[in-house]
């Protein structure tokens, strides 16, 4: 069974985008309020579109602002391409 | 509480509690020979409490979400169908019990009753996964 997990920094971006607030970030990506303190506590993974909204908010890549880490199997199921 | 929560919330505390007295007095009905009028009176008189209770409720929500710049998003949108797509099939089963099964040995206010308590049984699920959606610990778009 995967155990992938998603984490993300928008607590920290906020914090370093002069605290910014949860209203605020979701006023400007579409989101409410509370959707965006699911995200941050990592009860909700957001939809790509969303996920890419966000970071450019903070003027990130995706993959800076939200990290994947793949499962036990998974990672075993990698497959080395060099 | 996002606002759909809210909602929830509210036609729960509406309904389940009115409805609740309505089918307790339904099984009891029989025994004081009601007539077609006293029946119908009765279900106008809870469906009128409902109502009411709903729209003061409702109300009394928009009141105080006035001025909130968004209510509803993809999070809420991916709740409220995934608690719908289960209601329905409580509906489904409702239509397929009242509709196609009971009319063989049963017929008034048998089905009428019949058919509510699904009505009812499906909307309180709905709410109520909802509810449960906004508190599970993880919900993938």
């Amino acid at each position: 069974m995967p155990t992938e997990s998603m984490s993300n920094d928008v607590k920290l971006q906020r914090f370093l985008a002069q605290d910014m607030t949860q209203a605020e970030l979701g006023k400007r990506v579409g989101l409410t309020r509370q959707t965006i303190a699911a995200i941050e506590q990592g009860r909700y993974s957001p939809s790509l579109d969303v996920a890419f909204r966000i970071a450019h908010v903070f003027g990130k890549r995706v993959d800076e602002v939200f990290h994947w880490q793949p499962g036990v199997n998974e990672g075993n199921d990698a497959v080395s391409l060099g | 509480m996002s606002s759909l929560e809210k909602r929830a919330l509210l036609a729960l505390w509406s309904m389940c509690p009115v409805y609740c007295v309505y089918f307790v007095i339904q099984i009891g009905l029989p025994y004081l020979q009601p007539t077609m009028l006293e029946r119908i009176g009765c279900l106008a008189v809870v469906a009128s409490i409902h109502a009411t209770a709903y729209v003061i409720g409702l109300l009394a929500i928009k009141r105080r979400e006035a001025g909130e710049p968004l209510l509803e998003d993809e999070r809420d949108r991916a709740i409220d169908g995934r608690a719908t797509r289960t209601a329905y099939f409580v509906m489904l089963t409702g239509l397929i019990v009242v509709g196609m099964v009971m009319p063989f040995n049963n017929s008034g206010w048998k089905l009428v009753n019949s058919a509510l308590l699904f009505i009812v049984l499906a909307e309180t699920v709905r709410y109520a996964l909802i509810l449960i959606g906004y508190r599970s610990p993880r919900l993938a778009h």
